[in-house]
């Protein structure tokens, strides 16, 4: 009985105007999108790669080893077509250095060619889906029940022995196979599309993750169907029920995820929790700046020169320079200190000074390493607390729609949103780490190679490679799983509620 | 003809989506109001300590050679105090030129400032999520033409399924008569809680005392405010041609609502980054290497004539003086040619986006509010200028001088008597209205091109219907 229903709804849909002007739509919008999205992230790629060659290219000149900055840069995500999230705003280059920890606060981009470009905003799949597939979505449910009592043919169905509960269903089930026709088409063309491009490589754990984008797509458009059907059944006409149902999308879909945020005022940055947060940190520096004066007034040597006098053999030799400086930056709680030194030839003259720079430079190594830690132990509360906690407030507040769970989780299923980015920072502080022990291993605080070439250059080669692994896929399952959690039990309530109102409503 | 407009009001006036469109419109431009009155006050701040203090740098100079060779410094762009109209993707904007000097020097020469366009800092440390700014244009060019689908789409073929369009043809009204009559129906409708909603929105921040309306603002609002009607009839005309061609009210639904989203969602983005291909400006690393590979290369010019020549003091001193001047000619020159090229490529996007009645909404409420991208050019004009008129300033103070070798380019070369500081030219950013309508002509052409066409095609179709 319920296989007949199906097939009569079905056929019902499928046979009509709008479904066909729908997928037509659909697909156009999906296609010519993918194009346009693939061309951006093979533009963004190429940044990338010039990015690693140019750093290739100066790592190479560090000569000494601190000589100069070891940059890592993060590759663009290759699913961030479906959802661009955070992928494509947030910095994509960082300095790695034992003075500090890498946050994400502290990042650089690598150049785009034209930034004015960014005045177009640019639309990704799952956005399409969230707008264009929601909308069809209602059109198709909201006369499944009120249509039919309006031509009477309702009463007509109820008078079989059927139950009502499967009427319901057999109108639910057609509605969301006709829905997935236009989705899995248009995600079929665009994963063509993404196969034919020679620049993005899916693995399989990038196709179980389309995979999760897919099914996240499917409770989604499902809360929007019932949703449809919810006022299909609680009202008595076609037109109050398609008006209702606009002004419900253009609501949840339109309004609410712009004008939440606006409306609810953001948390303003606690300005007592940054000062005494920096305060904090510039104790701690300070404290290393005693320290480190304390350590050249003991010295042997006369005068608190931290580069002893060192200069090149070569007059005119331009970097010779050493310089020490201390970053401080309130906004992001960012206070380091900096010992650069690259001489390239050490002049006859300078030779004494050797082993006080290297006793120095010993002493000095752990110290900042040490305060670098301790600082990132207050700094990562603080920056928590600031930063973090008001962006997690309003992704709360976003998923008072069900356009903003279904953002969440398809950025978790393709790793760009928060968490997937700052997976990105984890990896950049882990090579901190290697970077340190690698110091360690090599004696490199205490060695002349640490502010002179004079011995030959460094060689960088047996540090370890930085490389970064997205995370896995049932991480990614995993994060997206509060968000399909609740979508799915939204989809329960509502269709608990359809049945209820359904079973006591008079045909 | 007022008879049906009339019945069309009534009926509008009493149905649900005329109470859901009140509230969420009146709900937006509150929102709206609340947010401006927050931020205009900090961006004004914002910008009067940056400009101040930049305008100090200048004042403090009371050498010739220092005012010529270091240059204005930042310019500021002004912010607009109708910046809750419309955004304009000013966060992608650059809020200032910087018009300093060059980082290179030798023992007696040193390069001259120039204009130098970065990029807008974006703000890389924002992990809040992305939304669009709830400005007019978007409650306009968004809200408005939804509602005024929802409001047009069954006034035609409703009637026709209902029946009740046969029995109003039925009497001696001409058929042009009853499609006008429904247009102005709708129109009111939608104007009452709309102007109410625009109403509310001036009223709360003409009403708070950090934010002040100039007359000037005021005639920009009302222009703002015809544009939204016109663009408002628009959308209704497009809403009885497509419910007058088409059978069933839900047929007419699906095709101005897929209509819509193409207009709203498709076109201004995907069409914009597809036509941005076809200009492409030079990359960043081309334009690097052009720069330094002129600069080298008229280093190495110089320094080749240095050496024909014999000592003569006179003659080097106005060597170097043209070597200065030329140099930062052709630096200036690369500079503006690589932001033509970004400009270019911009506009010719913009150009091609303008098949959507959105993107032409966006653009004249952008040129009217003062923000955007037109404005933006403005600016960089208004920059342009200043920055000639300081040059000549240099050189006239310089020429007032009987003492000085008026050489310039070189510190002995130029005036050494001081500077008054008032008489340094200042930095002025304006806005003229007569500017904006120039920008705003063809938009403006094409937005009533849209409307009579749409109109037309309405009027036609419902002549040549069967009932």
């Amino acid at each position: 009985m319920l296989t007949t229903l199906i097939r009569r709804e079905l056929l019902d849909n499928l046979m009509t105007f709008r479904f066909a002007v729908a997928v037509l739509i659909m697909l156009l919008l999906v296609v010519a999108n993918t194009a346009v999205l693939i061309k951006d992230y093979e533009r963004r790629l190429e940044a990338y790669n010039t990015a690693l060659k140019t750093e290739d290219r100066r790592s190479q000149e560090l000569k000494t080893y601190s000589g100069g900055r070891l940059n890592v840069a993060r590759p663009p995500n290759p699913l961030s077509i479906f959802n661009v999230g955070l992928d494509k705003r947030l910095g994509n280059e960082i300095w790695i250095s034992h003075s500090f920890v890498p946050t994400l606060w502290d990042t650089g981009t690598y150049k785009l060619t034209n930034p004015l470009l960014n005045l177009f905003t640019s639309i990704d799949i799952v956005f399409m889906f969230e707008v264009v597939l929601s909308l069809i979505a209602l059109i198709f449910a909201y006369d499944a029940i009120t249509g039919e009592r309006e031509r009477g043919t309702l009463r007509l169905v109820v008078t079989h022995p059927v139950r009502r509960g499967q009427i319901l269903l057999a109108k639910y089930i057609s509605a969301m196979l006709c829905l997935l026709v236009p989705l899995l088409m248009s995600l079929l063309l665009a994963i063509i599309l993404l196969t034919t491009s020679t620049v993005i490589s899916l693995s399989t754990g990038d196709f179980l993750r389309i995979g999760g984008i897919i099914l996240s797509s499917i409770v989604y458009l499902s809360v929007f169907s019932l949703i449809g059907m919810l006022i299909s059944t609680v009202t008595r006409r076609t037109g109050t029920a398609l008006m209702l149902a606009m002004f419900v999308w253009g609501f949840w879909v339109l309004v609410y995820p712009n004008a939440v945020l606006a409306a609810i005022a953001p948390p303003q940055t606690s300005q007592p929790r940054m000062v005494s947060a920096y305060e904090e940190i510039k104790q701690i520096w300070e404290a290393f700046d005693r320290e480190r004066k304390q350590f050249l007034a003991n010295d042997t040597f006369p005068g608190e020169d931290p580069d002893f006098g060192m200069v090149d053999a070569d007059p005119n030799w331009i970097w010779g320079s050493s310089y020490e400086y201390f970053h401080k930056d309130s906004s992001t709680l960012r206070y380091d200190y900096h010992a650069v030194s690259y001489i390239d030839k050490l002049s006859e003259a300078s030779k004494p000074q050797v082993p006080h720079a290297q006793d120095y430079y010993r002493f000095l190594g752990p110290q900042i390493v040490n305060a670098a830690e301790r600082t990132w132990l207050v700094r990562k509360q603080a920056l928590e607390a600031i930063f973090v906690q008001p962006a997690i407030v309003d992704r709360i507040l976003l998923r008072g729609s069900p356009v903003g769970m279904y953002d969440a989780a398809t950025q978790a299923w393709v790793g760009t949103d928060l968490r997937g980015l700052r997976d990105f920072f984890e990896a950049a502080r882990r090579y901190r780490r290697a970077l340190i022990d690698y110091y360690y291993d090599k004696n490199a605080f205490g060695a002349q190679q640490w502010f002179s070439a004079d011995n030959g250059a460094v060689d960088w080669d047996s540090l370890p490679q930085f490389s970064f692994q997205r995370s896995d896929v049932a991480i990614n399952a995993a994060r997206a799983f509060p968000d399909i959690c609740l979508l799915l039990i939204i989809n329960l309530v509502l269709f608990i509620g359809i049945f209820l109102v359904f079973q006591r409503s008079e045909v | 003809m007022w008879h049906i407009a009339k019945r069309e009001i009534y009926d509008n006036l009493n149905s649900l989506r005329f109470a859901l469109t009140t509230v969420l419109l009146l709900g937006l431009m509150l929102i709206n109001a609340i947010v401006h009155l927050q931020e205009h006050p900090v961006r004004m701040q914002k910008y009067h300590d940056a400009a101040t203090e930049s305008l100090n740098r200048l004042k403090s100079r009371t050498h010739l050679y220092q005012i010529a060779q270091e240059g204005p410094g930042y310019l500021y762009k002004k912010p607009s105090s109708l910046h809750f109209c419309a955004d304009g993707g000013e966060d992608f904007l650059a809020d200032n030129v910087y018009g300093g000097f060059y980082a290179w020097a030798t023992d007696d020469l040193a390069g001259f400032w120039q204009l130098d366009y970065m990029p807008a800092t974006l703000n890389r440390q924002n992990i809040r999520p992305d939304t669009i700014k709830i400005d007019w244009g978007f409650v306009i060019g968004y809200v408005l033409s939804l509602i005024a689908i929802l409001f047009t789409f069954d006034s035609i073929s409703g009637e026709r399924e209902h029946g009740t369009l046969r029995l109003t043809l039925a009497n001696s009204v001409p058929r042009h008569t009853v499609l006008i009559g429904k247009f102005l129906g709708a129109l009111v409708s939608i104007s009452v809680p709309f102007v109410l909603a625009i109403l509310m929105n001036l009223l709360v921040i003409s009403t708070a005392s950090e934010v002040q309306l100039g007359t000037d603002a005021w005639s920009r609002l009302g222009i703002i405010l015809f544009i939204a009607m016109l663009y408002l009839c628009l959308f209704l005309a497009l809403g009885l041609l497509v419910s007058s061609r088409v059978r069933q009210s839900a047929a007419s639904l699906v095709i101005l609502l897929l209509m819509w989203v193409t207009f709203v969602v498709f076109m201004p983005s995907t069409l914009a980054s597809i036509a941005s291909g076809f200009s492409p400006s030079m990359t960043y690393d081309e334009f690097n290497e052009r720069a330094i590979q002129l600069v080298s290369e008229l280093k190495g010019e110089y320094d080749a004539r240095l050496q024909d020549m014999d000592e003569h003091p006179a003659q080097k001193m106005a060597f170097a003086g043209e070597y200065v001047i030329k140099d930062v000619t052709e630096r200036e020159r690369l500079i503006h040619e690589y932001l033509t090229q970004q400009h270019a490529q911009i506009q010719l996007a913009r150009s091609v986006t303008r098949v959507s009645p959105v993107v032409l909404v966006r653009h004249l409420l952008e040129v009217f509010a003062g923000t955007g991208f037109e404005r933006h050019q403005q600016f960089v004009e208004n920059v342009q200028r200043y920055a000639r008129e300081y040059r000549e300033f240099v050189t006239d103070m310089d020429r007032a001088d009987p003492e000085s070798p008026h050489i310039i380019g070189t510190y002995e070369g130029m005036s050494k008597k001081p500077i008054r500081p008032e008489s340094i030219p200042t930095f002025e950013d304006t806005l003229s209205l007569g500017r904006d309508f120039n920008a705003a002509a063809i938009d403006l052409l094409l937005l009533t091109l849209f409307f009579v066409v749409f109109l037309s095609g309405a009027f036609l179709a419902f002549v040549g219907v069967e009932v």
